[in-house]
């Protein structure tokens, strides 16, 4: 007795120091790359603006981003170099022409501790569509962007199993698993009990920050999330800070009390970069900005009887080409935005990059005298722009823009509304035959064809519609659900639409960040959201 | 000013306002460029004084390489412009209502100071932004906006002007020989009231200025291209540390125009009402 | 002194009518907020859905009297942009944002002004007479907005973050802002402390006092100020409005949170609910703070008659 007693002493005494080690707590690292981070550290992050809902069903603009997919995802992530990657769905393929299937990830839950599953899948997509809302006895929300109209081919969604789920539609839908799979999940048992309200002030999701508390137009403040599925920020908490001066911004940030801001102006990027304590990063985003003209044909739309003088494609193509691009991203945004011909951002899912418009002045007067406006007979253009919407850069741009413009004989008059005045215009379709507005376009998903259908239906942003041979091709694209032959068909509707030159291409928007130099593995996305997972700060 | 009597502070002030009108007129014949045209070349050259900048653009040119001189001259013309304009709209405004409702009493007068009453609790810059959002910002509508928001103050100074003046006797007297209401409000009363009337036009110019820069602060003024005072502070805001000349140099126009219009209103003041509350 | 509080209360109810209507009719010209929650590819079916959901598709008059009912109650509807309750977000931006701010600015205008002023005018001439007239002088000539680029140029830049540039929370946040609005305010007092200090102390009955051999500084606080004190007050009240309204600009500069901000911000976006209920509260304030300064008069003036 006493033997094997002392014997299970010896035993566990040589066997405590590889139990031990077995058991070392598996805590966040202490060091990234060799140099010691602080994983309880506190990152203050300053940005523009605050956001206005945390329901992402209510409204994801850029600033909303920002703040709701700290806290929520969707099937669908996105990695650095913006594709689309695993996120709560492992994977995603068509099954037959007219049916999606979506595989989850298992072990996921939400902050709260409810369980991701098919359950969770089927609500959202009844939030999006608008069904069974009264089964889930929740409210309706004006939603920005109306699921069961823009996407009325969703016919009906099943579970499979608790880790399967199948969405079923009445024609092909290639871009399904985009603009499903980019929305972000709500947890369902929480909502119904809470309500929407619920949601919006006390979100609860699956990312990876869990949201502490909101000072509205102040800031908010996340906490890291323990339990999430995928790689943890090395930090622990954070705090979005509202500071809507750029130049305030800066002077935080160089004052050390921020860590990161976002929206740095680019004619101040320089100046930072220079400073030893910080760093700037960049990243290409989906936003093209570009100057709408008026070119819809009388028959088509309401236009008051008369063509737009942008219809005939040629004018079109000369303002193209009598844009000098290279020197407003060099001297108006520091190097920081990009020349595009393509209509779809260089980081959609799609995009294949086209021949650049040249700057070529005495073609574009060619041009225009061939489509019969001399000296005699100048082209007017009416140029509505929205001032202080887009920012200092965007405000300095359009007036070079015009005088340009000028240069190749265009008379342009250039006229800043507001914002709403332009979204009125462009919506009730008042723009004169001469007119045109300057506006930037932002994707809010991963496919191209968020770009490409601009020009596919009666709306506000369709002023230069899709002749047939286009429509087809556009049609085509829309149809075709095998990826690689999908496509080939897109880069041919790209080279077609840029030849075509619907509107004047400006720039793409590079956004601008700048950090502490303390904050470590910081990369900015593509996309309208920042991204911490894998940021840790030194110590 | 320190050691200055009041007489030749006034005569300072009234120097740099002469200075500034003669700048405004003669703006196309002084401004070595044109203020509107914009190139991309030069854009933010310093001033000559500086390195990087030339005589070609004595005090450096902008974010879209317009020359800044150039457009400080033709700044002048906006700023005096809206300043003269907007006071002469509210002065008129003010001292005709003023008159009538200090002269005829009644309803009209009642209705007219309860006018005043919710005119005033309104907050001032808020109605400016509605009134231009309606109409669409322009030179014109400024000067509508900033003139018809500024006639209380005048209204009222006369109209309490009015009431004590059509008691005296020489008024009384007046009427006794078969004046009209007409002819005593042109001849006998109109001209007391104008001392105090002039030397609050005088600072009210002085704020208007002000105003303007501020309505163009909050992106409201003058549409741009056109070349005014505080579009040029606006546009130079955001480029304090790396452009400081685009900020200085109007910013500095504005103190130094509005100084003036101070000092000579003082000297004004005291010339034809001493008795008059130095809060103006 | 009851009919004069009642009188007065009926015509503060009048004006708020007046500003609740004014400002009902005067949005609604701006335009339609619709465009705002739809999407950039939104057809017309959609935009008229939005319209109806927020209730603008109704007649002017009927939108005008439920508007009216409402009132009272204190209920100005739901942010188009927030979607939360718009009397709700003005309040929270009111306090404690604007009315620190305004206090705070407040207190230096009158606090520094009064010792300033009577030292300006006992000491006429003096050094610290011409270095105040002088900085009046300046102070009122410029622009609000560009003496507070200058200081935060200056202390939040050059002098390595002395002062915070951006928002709320903390004394420290607060000088640089209250400083900035106090500044024209706090020009105009002095001067109009020194010059009423100086007819005051010109006149027989403070001869008298000095002559009896009271004590300087009785003679001063006690009988001059109090004359000198009416003006005083009747500034102190307009330069309160002026705070408030001229309050906006200020915030926009250092990213104050304040009321000012959110009205001016809601007009380009049309959200006609805030900004109803943010000129109302301004409206409110500003007629009861001129029934204050009223009463005040009566305290420090008994010769004042309430008419």
């Amino acid at each position: 007795m006493i033997r094997r007693s002392r014997l299970l002493i010896v035993a566990s005494m040589l066997t405590w120091p590889l139990v031990a080690a077995g058991q070392q707590p598996a805590g966040p690292p202490r060091a990234v790359d060799g140099v010691a981070i602080d994983p309880d550290a506190e990152l203050i992050v300053a940005l523009a603006d605050d956001t206005t809902n945390m329901d992402p069903r209510i409204g994801m603009g850029s600033i909303r981003s920002n703040y709701i997919r700290q806290v929520f995802e969707g099937l669908v992530d996105v990695d650095a170099q913006g594709r689309p990657a695993p996120g709560l769905a492992l994977s995603w393929k068509p099954v037959g022409e007219l049916t999606w299937e979506f595989a989850l990830r298992r072990g996921v839950t939400f902050h709260d501790g409810e369980p991701f599953n098919a359950d969770t899948v089927l609500f959202n997509l009844d939030r999006f569509f608008r069904r069974n809302l009264d089964r889930w006895s929740i409210k309706d929300v004006l939603a920005a962007t109306q699921f069961e109209k823009t996407y009325p081919f969703v016919t009906r969604w099943e579970k499979v199993d608790d880790y399967t789920v199948r969405i079923h539609t009445s024609e092909p839908a290639p871009t399904l698993w985009d603009f499903i799979g980019r929305e972000p999940m709500v947890p369902k048992a929480y909502t119904v009990k809470n309500g929407v309200d619920g949601l919006n002030d006390r979100p609860v999701g699956t990312g990876p920050w869990k949201m502490v508390e909101w000072k509205r137009k102040t800031s908010m403040l996340f906490e890291r999330n323990d339990g999430y599925w995928g790689t943890h920020p090395l930090f622990r908490k954070m705090r979005f800070q509202t500071i809507p001066e750029g130049a305030a911004r800066i002077a935080a940030l160089r004052a050390g009390q921020v860590g990161l801001i976002e929206g740095v102006p680019p004619f101040d990027a320089p100046a930072l970069g220079q400073d030893p304590r910080l760093k700037v990063a960049a990243s290409p985003q989906k936003l093209s900005c570009r100057l709408y003209v008026n070119g819809r044909p009388k028959d088509k739309y309401d236009s008051g009887g008369k063509d737009g003088l942008f219809s005939d494609q040629r004018v079109r193509l000369a303002l193209n080409l009598a844009v000098n691009k290279e020197a407003i991203i060099k001297k108006i945004f520091n190097g920081y935005a990009l020349a595009n011909a393509s209509p779809v951002a260089s980081v959609s899912y799609g995009y294949a990059a086209q021949e650049p418009y040249p700057y070529d002045p005495a073609r574009a007067r060619t041009l225009l005298a061939d489509a019969g406006f001399r000296d005699t007979n100048p082209l007017t253009l009416q140029l509505l722009f929205p001032a202080k919407h887009y920012g200092q850069s965007f405000d300095e741009m359009t007036p070079a823009v015009a005088e340009m413009l000028k240069d190749v004989g265009v008379q342009v008059t250039l006229k800043p509304v507001d914002f709403a005045t332009l979204l009125q215009t462009a919506t009730k379709g008042t723009l004169p035959p001469n007119g045109g507005f300057a506006a930037c376009r932002t994707g809010n998903n991963l496919d191209a064809d968020d770009y490409l259908r601009d020009w596919g239906a009666i709306a506000m942003i369709n002023w230069a519609p899709y002749p047939p041979e286009l429509m087809a091709l556009y049609t085509a694209t829309r149809r075709e659900v095998d990826a690689q032959k999908r496509l080939r068909l897109l880069a041919d509707l790209q080279r077609q639409v840029r030849d075509w030159a619907p509107v004047v291409a400006l720039y793409q928007e590079v956004k601008v960040y700048a950090h502490s130099a303390r904050v470590l593995r910081f990369t900015p996305l593509p996309e309208l959201n920042m991204d911490f997972r894998g940021v840790a700060v030194k110590k | 000013m320190i050691g200055l009597a009041r007489d030749q502070s006034a005569a300072l002030g009234l120097i740099v306002i002469c200075v500034t009108v003669l700048m405004a007129v003669l703006a196309p014949a002084l401004a070595p460029l044109d203020p509107v045209k914009n190139s991309l070349v030069d854009r933010l050259t310093p001033p000559m004084w500086n390195a990087g900048g030339s005589a070609k653009h004595p005090l450096g040119t902008d974010t879209l390489g317009r020359d800044v001189a150039s457009r400080l001259l033709y700044g002048a013309r906006v700023s005096l412009i809206v300043g003269l304009a907007a006071v002469v709209i509210a002065g008129v405004l003010g001292v005709g209502l003023g008159l009538l409702s200090g002269y005829y009493r009644g309803w009209a007068d009642d209705a007219l100071m309860r006018l005043g009453d919710v005119q005033l609790a309104f907050p001032v810059l808020v109605l400016a932004v509605a009134v231009l959002a309606v109409l669409g910002a322009s030179l014109a509508n400024v000067i509508l906006v900033l003139g018809v928001t500024g006639w209380i103050t005048y209204a009222r100074i006369v109209r309490g002007e009015t009431l004590s003046l059509r008691q005296r006797e020489f008024v009384e007297a007046a009427r006794a020989l078969g004046a009209t209401d007409g002819y005593l409000l042109w001849r006998h009363i109109l001209p007391n009231v104008l001392p105090p009337v002039t030397v609050v036009a005088t600072f009210s110019v002085a704020r208007t200025i002000i105003a303007e820069a501020s309505l163009s602060f909050l992106g409201l003024g003058i549409p741009p291209p056109a070349p005014s005072w505080g579009a040029m502070l606006d546009e130079g805001r955001n480029y304090i540390t790396t452009g400081w000349w685009l900020a200085l140099f109007p910013g500095l126009a504005i103190l130094l125009l509005v100084l003036g219009i101070n000092l000579v209103g003082d000297w004004l003041r005291d010339q034809l009402d001493p008795r008059m509350e130095r809060s103006m | 002194m009851r009919a004069f509080l009642l009188r007065r209360a009926l015509h503060a109810v009048f004006v708020l009518w007046g500003v609740v209507t004014a400002v009902f009719f005067l949005v609604r010209l701006t335009g339609d907020p619709t465009p705002f929650l739809v999407d950039q590819s939104a057809t017309q079916q959609e935009i008229a859905d939005a319209r109806r959901h927020l209730g603008l598709d109704r007649a002017l008059h009927v939108q005008y009297l439920e508007f009216l009912r409402s009132v009272p109650r204190g209920d100005f509807g739901t942010s188009i942009r927030e979607k939360r309750p718009a009397m709700q977000m003005v309040l929270e931006h009111l306090w404690p944002a604007t009315v620190e701010l305004a206090a705070a600015a407040l207190l230096i205008s009158t606090g520094l002004a009064i010792p300033l002023g009577v030292a300006s005018a006992t000491h006429k001439n003096g050094l610290v007479d011409h270095a105040s007239r002088l900085a009046s002088l300046f102070l009122q000539s410029m622009p609000s907005f560009w003496l507070g680029l200058m200081l935060i140029l200056l202390f939040a830049v050059e002098l390595g973050g002395l002062l915070p540039a951006f928002g709320s929370g903390g004394v420290r946040h607060l000088i640089l802002p209250a400083v900035t609005l106090a500044a024209a305010p706090l020009a105009q007092n002095v001067r109009l402390i020194r010059s009423g200090m100086l007819e005051v102390l010109q006149q027989d009955y403070v001869r008298t006092a000095r002559a009896k051999g009271l004590a300087e500084r009785l003679v001063i606080y006690r009988h001059a100020l109090r004359n000198a004190a009416i003006p005083v007050i009747t500034v102190t009240g307009l330069s309160l409005g002026f705070m408030l309204s001229g309050a906006v600009i200020i915030e926009t500069v250092f990213s104050w949170p304040g009321m000012g901000r959110l009205i001016v911000q809601a007009v380009p976006g049309r959200d006609f609910p805030v900004i109803q209920a943010g000129v109302f509260v301004f409206a409110l304030i500003f007629v009861g703070l001129n029934l204050i300064v009223d009463l005040l008069y009566t305290v420090v003036d008994p010769r004042v008659r309430l008419t």
